[in-house]
């Protein structure tokens, strides 16, 4: 709750979890900074900046979705569909 | 086919192997696409003017993103814009002026009555996809309010001045504090006038930093926070020579000055010993969470500690327990400096939500993003009337409701919303006061003419909108329009059911 620069200025340590991406907060994931700023200068991001874009992220998505989506699928299930879809014509074509 | 490929052969599906430089299994002839890349250099401009040039080279990059994006999802956030529609006056062109400047074609002198027209509440740097949704991956984020902020203080360098700017903040230098009562001076002399009769201790290792519209003119909200405080057994003290946080003078472009009274502040609470504040306002929260830690670095080592986070902790384990009920149909107005820029939302809502006898029409947190009172960033103090418009704006969200009360958590948004609210019968008080009443306290202090004066009438009948004499809608009369910032379904809607749910 209490701000205290200390706590603020060091995010957690990263884990990798791709070549090039790491992650520090949980659900908060970056480009490799190393990689990164070999294309754009790096801020300096206290933690609570992090999180907040991280909450605000999903908070601004749920709202979309409330208001503007009739239904929320994820990408799997569309590509189960599509697979399942490709599946079919294939044993049409070669039955 | 894609420029990547060599031989002009068309390739296999690229998105089946898409390249992505770094990974260690791109094959040899793409790896060596990167490897001479180097770290991306400060970019010098060749710009005879050293302020203008240092300026330019620092925000070239911020600026370039917005203007190479052009996504201008921004502007309807925007609470100037939305009242205004002036294009110069929209964050997208704040960023443009600096791609200008760069290339020569403008000069500070000639926007920086443009700059005057922001609040600081941060909803376009938030909205903007550029954070949204790839700045905390891409580590770099808009930053329209610290480019308004850098833009003012390069015209006062520069000096170029705003009169009304001008004048302010001499007279805060004069007086070491805000002149908030305008023709009636404030000062060291008075600042603590607001606790009279409290007994409350100077100086400790916790004390109560009280802002200037706080401390001079609505005194209620102070007088509030610390009674509340003592009902917990809470101990604090005020600060031993408490001068303006800064903040405002920061905002405005006297970047001189704020520095100026954030050392005295710091040499203050180091000699009281002090290593705790409590923070009632949420601009002097951004003040010593964001430019104290700019100025100071790591020996900036007090812990700072937001009243309206505290409160909704102790009320949660049970160290207050509101129990006299409030009769009062309220909506919550999210200051702009908690909910965009800072992320804080919840608290306030359950501090409202343990108060008995309120019914709270909450309108969520994210159609909230384009809300403003109008009265940050300095823009009160060069334009008035717009905030007053903006603030109207708000009132008008309210008065779509089955409220009869508006609650903010910040004072200085509550004199521009108590006389919008004043026009359309609708009360604007603080989070701080209502809980104070919910605990039985009797506040005392003021909230500014108007607002005693609406306290000091009676309200009887059903709560809500039939208590309303001018600006009542009818209750078919719900707020539309998804696109433009309102809120669908946020007439009755809480957070969780307009889709941003509680964690």
């Amino acid at each position: 709750m209490a701000f205290r620069y200390e706590e603020q200025m060091q995010p957690p340590p990263p884990q990798r979890v791709t070549d090039v991406a790491i992650t520090t907060h949980e659900h908060v994931y970056e480009v490799d900074p190393r990689l990164m700023e070999r294309w754009v200068l790096q801020q300096a991001f206290p933690n609570w900046d992090s999180l907040r874009i991280m909450n605000a992220r999903g908070d601004h998505l749920a709202w979309m979705h409330a208001h503007f989506a009739k239904g929320v699928v994820t990408g799997s299930e569309l590509l189960a569909e599509v697979d399942a879809e490709d599946a079919a014509e294939s044993s049409e074509r070669h039955p | 086919m894609t420029d990547l490929d060599h031989d002009a052969q068309a390739s296999a599906d690229p998105l089946l192997a898409p390249f992505t430089p770094g990974m260690h299994g791109n094959p040899p002839e793409l790896a060596e696409l990167t490897r001479n890349d180097e770290i991306v250099p400060q970019v010098v401009i060749p710009l005879a003017d050293v302020k203008t040039r240092e300026f330019v080279e620092e925000w070239h990059n911020a600026s370039y993103n917005c203007y190479s994006s052009g996504h201008k999802f921004c502007r309807e956030v925007c609470p100037v814009v939305t009242e205004t529609r002036n294009e110069s006056w929209s964050p997208t062109a704040f960023h443009a002026n600096v791609v200008a400047m760069e290339r020569g074609e403008l000069t500070i002198e000639d926007v920086a009555a443009d700059y005057v027209n922001c609040t600081g509440c941060g909803a376009c740097e938030l909205r903007c996809p550029n954070t949204l949704y790839t700045g905390d991956f891409y580590r770099f984020r808009t930053r329209t309010v610290d480019v308004v902020k850098a833009a003012r203080a390069l015209a006062v360098e520069s000096g170029v001045h705003q009169e009304g700017y001008r004048s302010w903040n001499a007279r805060t230098a004069e007086r070491s504090h805000e002149p908030v009562l305008g023709e009636v001076p404030v000062g060291q002399d008075t600042v603590r006038d607001w606790a009279d009769g409290l007994g409350i201790p100077v100086g400790g290792e916790t004390i109560l930093f009280v802002d200037c519209e706080a401390a001079f003119y609505r005194t209620s909200v102070p007088r509030a926070v610390a009674q509340v405080l003592q009902k917990a057994g809470y101990e604090f003290g005020l600060m031993g020579e408490q001068w303006c946080c800064g903040g405002p003078a920061a905002e405005m472009g006297y970047v001189d000055q704020a520095r100026t009274f954030a050392e005295h502040n710091l040499a203050s609470w180091r000699a009281t010993g002090t290593r705790r504040l409590l923070v009632l306002d949420p601009h002097d929260y951004i003040s010593f969470t964001e430019d104290y830690p700019k100025f100071f670095g790591a020996d900036f080592d007090l812990e700072v500690v937001l009243v309206v986070e505290l409160f909704a902790e102790m009320i949660r384990d049970g160290r207050l327990v509101p129990d006299v009920a409030v009769d009062r149909a309220i909506t919550y107005h999210d200051p702009c400096r908690l909910n965009k820029r800072k992320g804080i939302w919840k608290e306030p809502r359950e501090v409202l939500r343990s108060i008995p006898g309120l019914r709270f029409e909450d309108v969520d947190r994210v159609t909230q993003w384009s809300y403003c009172s109008g009265a940050g960033g300095g823009l009160a103090v060069e334009k008035p009337e717009l905030t007053a418009a903006i603030s109207a704006r708000r009132l008008d969200h309210a008065g779509r409701l089955d409220v009869d009360t508006l609650v903010s958590a910040c004072p200085w948004s509550e004199r521009p919303l108590t006389e919008a609210g004043d026009d359309v019968d609708i009360d604007v008080l603080d989070i701080h006061e209502l809980l104070a009443t919910s605990l039985g306290i009797e506040v005392g202090g003021s909230r500014g003419e108007t607002g005693d004066r609406r306290l000091a009438q009676a309200r009887t009948g059903a709560m809500g909108r039939v208590r309303r004499t001018k600006g009542a809608r009818g209750p078919g009369d719900a707020p539309s329009g998804a696109g433009s910032g309102d809120a669908p379904g946020g007439a009755g809607s809480d957070a969780a059911g307009s889709g941003a749910g509680d964690r």
